[in-house]
């Protein structure tokens, strides 16, 4: 492998690596707030894709108002499903396996929804960014892969923001720790658990346009995207936030280089190695505090 | 004891019939599909019913018992029987790979069985020499027994029942054995059962062992029942199907598996006619019978029939349209 | 009379905390042994660890002859030490003698195939089983439950059930954690007679108790935890005469007087000798 290549995979492992991280995030804030392994998750991503796409045929939009239009599909369907589905299943008392079903249920009810509206065919999606190469470095990168992780960055410094410094964010924090308490000091655990769905589909929904300006969009592009996003949550520790993070980096990084060192055709078995192995010997990940089964 | 016999000959005497009732070759088809689909509700519900274990793995072991049977078949004229065993035989012993992992829980234990089907899967799809990969397997012999072939959709589909019921009986005796006992109690509280004396670890392990020997089974009659293997009838979504009819039916009991095996089947087929929107509903039919809680559909079936008694007599009894007066 | 369990120089550290400190104890074969002391001076971390579902940090667990230091809770329960929960663990879903049935799990042998088969050797043992757990649960006087979902019945007759659970395959030691507590008078009382039937059976009973009507009548030696140490070990009216003890409990109810607390005040009452 020469140096540029390595450059080259090492950029494009960071860049899907920053949209692992993005789902990952929502997995494991979901996780952390109601202990449900949502399936579903990479249905937002699918969505918030294809709503961004959706824009940019209506009016031919800036590249800026259709991240904001993924944004915002994928947060108000994961809103929606929470509120509908999610939360009248745990009204219910119904088990945690009987839930986790039902965000298969969901996952294959959005597909459909999705084949319906959208079509089984993959779609192109618009050139958003300046192609070709440009100069870094002395490398020659394409502006794509630096757009993604810097975007990335962004959502992600601005959600780290959010639970520090607002008072939902806080709040967030603390239903998702110990809601009985929580619900002492008068934070509405229904309410927070809403706006986890929702920020958790915001940021699935932005991951869905920035992996569609790489590759394409198509109603199935979810699932197994959603599967590997967990497989960097639990990399990182379930529920740490900073984890999934890092766990999405590391996975994306795994994913790439063994696609190119290794095969193509076995890049997502790789993962799944890594995934068992890490469940295995590290099984709270690499980096959460004290071991919290879920 | 006497009354479930009965109940055990009415519906296998009416499932003997069901050949007879409708003939079309397409629908024996599609039901011996479903029978298939029973056995691999049965080894999902031994998993998550009797162990609460969540698999989303057993379409790998699936998959290992056709792609055995047919090769077998293929390669070495294997006769049918035999190769479906067989079949069973190395699903099972592909399961021990699992023991590393039988000590996780929950969610952790589910997802890293999902990271096992979906290596499986890949082996099927690019392992051209054993698999003949994404192409698959064609040109799997029809099963002959004593010379007679055993290749018409009737007679597959009476392979079909007879191996379902034999895997039901097997698995009902285990059930309510020291086993199922152990199983369940396991399921129930493992610091309990361990407390007991219970392995836990040897327990699931055997668990998985027992659940992959009936997967791979049903894998085997798949590969004669369609004659043709194709890598994409065991990835991941197939185990996700397998689990999804167990809930729906009601992970509490094997009639329940076997009614959601039936329905998740048969219902997609069922709404060919509503086109587009079959899986759709189907999903809609998911979440509905996930939010039924543990008993899932035969259980909501039970308690109606069972409401209907009580209320039913009390009503007779009452006479309500005299009281009225 | 010989000593059943030995327990030597036995510790367990949860990060800093000491919660068990260089603890010795021994258990004569055939006794009672109450192991008693203040609210967090270690004794269900003691009675975890003896039945392995806490390993220890240091020190040595010698059992009817062997070192059993190391042995996972289930080997350890196959070998003879049974034990019940403070918070109760029944499998609530099966029927109460399904309950007491997985009981005897370490005690029989059949395999799956044997089950397959239904093999005259399998049906002997369902038998014998099903005749065991009746036996038991006639013994702790719940003959009459025996078909009744176990998650189902009062508080009371599910501390029995799990009693009966773990002496249906007569162990050599059985632990109780707290088998008294929220129970009333009459039923501790019960409780009392039940232990000492156990005794009689010839089954060692190494007893956590709050309850001092319930430790005093019915142990033959207590030994008394402060802090995750040894703080004193004799026969019951050796321990109820000891300052050491009468200061530590003492000392712990002034503490409480001054922070009263809902569940420490009977506690405290039940203490003072």
């Amino acid at each position: 492998m020469t140096i540029d290549q390595l450059v080259q995979t090492t950029l494009g492992g960071l860049a899907i690596g920053c949209i692992y991280s993005l789902i990952a995030l929502g997995i494991s804030m979901i996780i952390r707030a109601t202990d449900i392994l949502h399936f579903a998750q990479g249905e937002m991503l699918m969505i918030g894709s294809m709503a961004g796409l959706s824009s940019f045929w209506l009016q031919g939009m800036p590249f800026w108002l259709v991240l904001l239009a993924g944004v915002l599909g994928g947060g108000l369907v994961s809103m929606l499903v929470e509120v509908v589905v999610y939360r009248t299943l745990r009204l219910r008392r119904v088990s945690a396996i009987n839930i986790m079903i039902a965000t298969l249920g969901v996952s294959i009810v959005l597909q459909n929804v999705a084949r319906l509206v959208w079509g089984s065919e993959p779609l192109r999606y618009p050139t958003l960014f300046a192609s070709g190469g440009v100069k870094f470095a002395g490398f020659t990168v394409s502006p794509q892969l630096i757009w993604i992780v810097l975007l990335s960055g962004l959502i992600m410094g601005v959600l780290i923001l959010f639970f520090r410094f607002t008072r939902l964010g806080i709040a967030m924090q603390a239903a998702a720790q110990d809601p009985d308490v929580a619900q002492l000091m008068g934070i509405s655990v229904d309410r927070t658990t809403t706006y986890t769905f929702a920020i958790s589909g915001m940021m699935a929904g932005a991951a869905g346009v920035l992996l569609g300006s790489l590759f394409f969009a198509s109603f199935n592009m979810g699932f197994l995207t959603g599967i590997k996003a967990f497989v960097a949550a639990t990399l990182g520790g379930l529920g740490s936030i900073a984890g999934a993070m890092i766990g999405g980096l590391i996975f994306g990084l795994i994913e790439t280089f063994s696609g190119t060192l290794i095969s193509t055709a076995y890049k997502d078995a790789v993962g799944m190695v890594v995934l068992i192995a890490i469940l295995l010997f590290m099984p709270t990940g690499l980096l959460t505090r004290g071991g919290r089964e879920v | 004891m006497r009354s479930s016999l009965i109940a055990r000959l009415g519906v296998a005497l009416l499932l003997a019939a069901v050949p007879l009732l409708q003939s079309n070759a397409y629908w024996v088809h599609i039901f011996s599909l479903a029978l298939i689909g029973v056995i691999l509700a049965f080894s999902q519900q031994l998993l998550v019913g009797m162990a609460g274990i969540v698999s989303l793995g057993q379409g790998a072991f699936y998959g290992i018992g056709a792609y055995t049977a047919a090769s077998l078949a293929i390669s070495f004229h294997v006769p049918f029987v035999l190769a479906i065993v067989a079949g069973g035989l190395l699903a099972g012993l592909s399961s021990l790979l699992l023991i590393p992992i039988v000590r996780l829980k929950g969610s952790s234990l589910a997802v890293a069985t999902l990271g096992f089907a979906i290596i499986v899967h890949l082996v099927m799809l690019n392992e051209d020499w054993l698999t003949g990969g994404s192409i698959g397997m064609i040109d799997i012999p029809a099963p002959t027994l004593f010379g007679f072939s055993l290749g018409g959709e009737k007679a597959l589909y009476y392979i079909c029942l007879i191996t379902a019921a034999a895997v039901f009986l097997a698995f009902d005796r285990i059930a309510h054995s020291r086993f199922g006992r152990a199983l369940t109690a396991i399921s129930q509280d493992e610091e309990a059962a361990r407390a007991s004396g219970i392995n836990i670890a040897v327990y699931k392990s055997k668990c998985f062992l027992v659940a992959a020997i009936a997967s791979g089974i049903a894998g085997g009659l798949y590969a004669f029942h369609s004659r043709y293997l194709n890598p994409n009838d065991f990835d991941f979504q197939k185990s996700i199907d397998i689990l999804i009819m167990v809930v729906i039916g009601g992970i509490r009991s094997l009639p329940g598996a076997a009614l959601g095996a039936a329905i998740v089947v048969l219902i997609p087929e069922l709404l060919r006619a509503s086109g587009e929107f079959r899986l759709l509903l189907f999903g809609v039919m998911v979440i509905v019978f996930a939010g039924a809680g543990s008993k899932g559909l035969s259980g909501i079936l039970v308690d109606l029939v069972k409401y209907i008694a009580q209320h039913g007599q009390r009503w007779l009894l009452q006479k309500p349209w005299t009281a009225r007066l | 009379m010989s000593t059943l369990l030995d327990i030597s120089g036995l510790s367990r550290r949860f990060g800093g905390l000491v919660a068990v400190g260089d603890v010795g104890m021994e258990v004569a074969a055939g006794s009672v042994h109450g192991l008693i002391g203040p609210n967090g001076a270690g004794k269900t971390t003691m009675l975890n660890l003896i039945s392995g579902h806490l390993a220890s940090s240091a020190g040595k667990i010698q059992f009817d002859g062997s070192d059993i230091t190391r042995w996972p809770v289930d080997r350890r329960a196959r070998f003879g030490i049974r034990r019940t929960f403070q918070n109760l663990r029944l499998f609530r879903e099966m029927t109460v003698l399904e309950n007491i049935m997985v009981g005897m799990h370490g005690q029989t042998h059949c395999e799956i195939w044997h089950a397959l088969l239904r093999s005259p050797q399998q049906q002997a043992e369902e038998t014998a089983i099903t005749e065991r757990a009746r036996e038991a649960l006639d013994f702790v006087g719940l003959a009459h439950l025996a078909d009744m979902q176990a998650g189902a019945l009062p508080y009371g007759s599910q501390r029995l059930v799990e009693i009966a659970r773990a002496i249906v395959a007569r162990p050599k030691l059985l632990l109780l954690d707290e088998p008294a507590a929220g129970l009333n008078g009459a039923e501790s009382q019960r409780m009392v007679d039940l232990i000492r039937m156990i005794r009689a059976s010839g089954v060692t009973v190494l007893l956590v108790e709050h309850h001092m009507d319930v430790v005093m009548p019915s142990c033959d030696c207590i030994t008394v935890l402060n802090y995750g140490r040894r703080l004193a070990n004799g026969s019951p009216a050796e321990i109820r005469a000891h300052p050491e003890v009468i200061k530590a409990y003492l000392g712990g109810r002034l503490k409480r007087r001054a922070k009263p607390t809902q569940s420490s005040q009977p506690e405290a009452a039940h203490a003072s000798p």
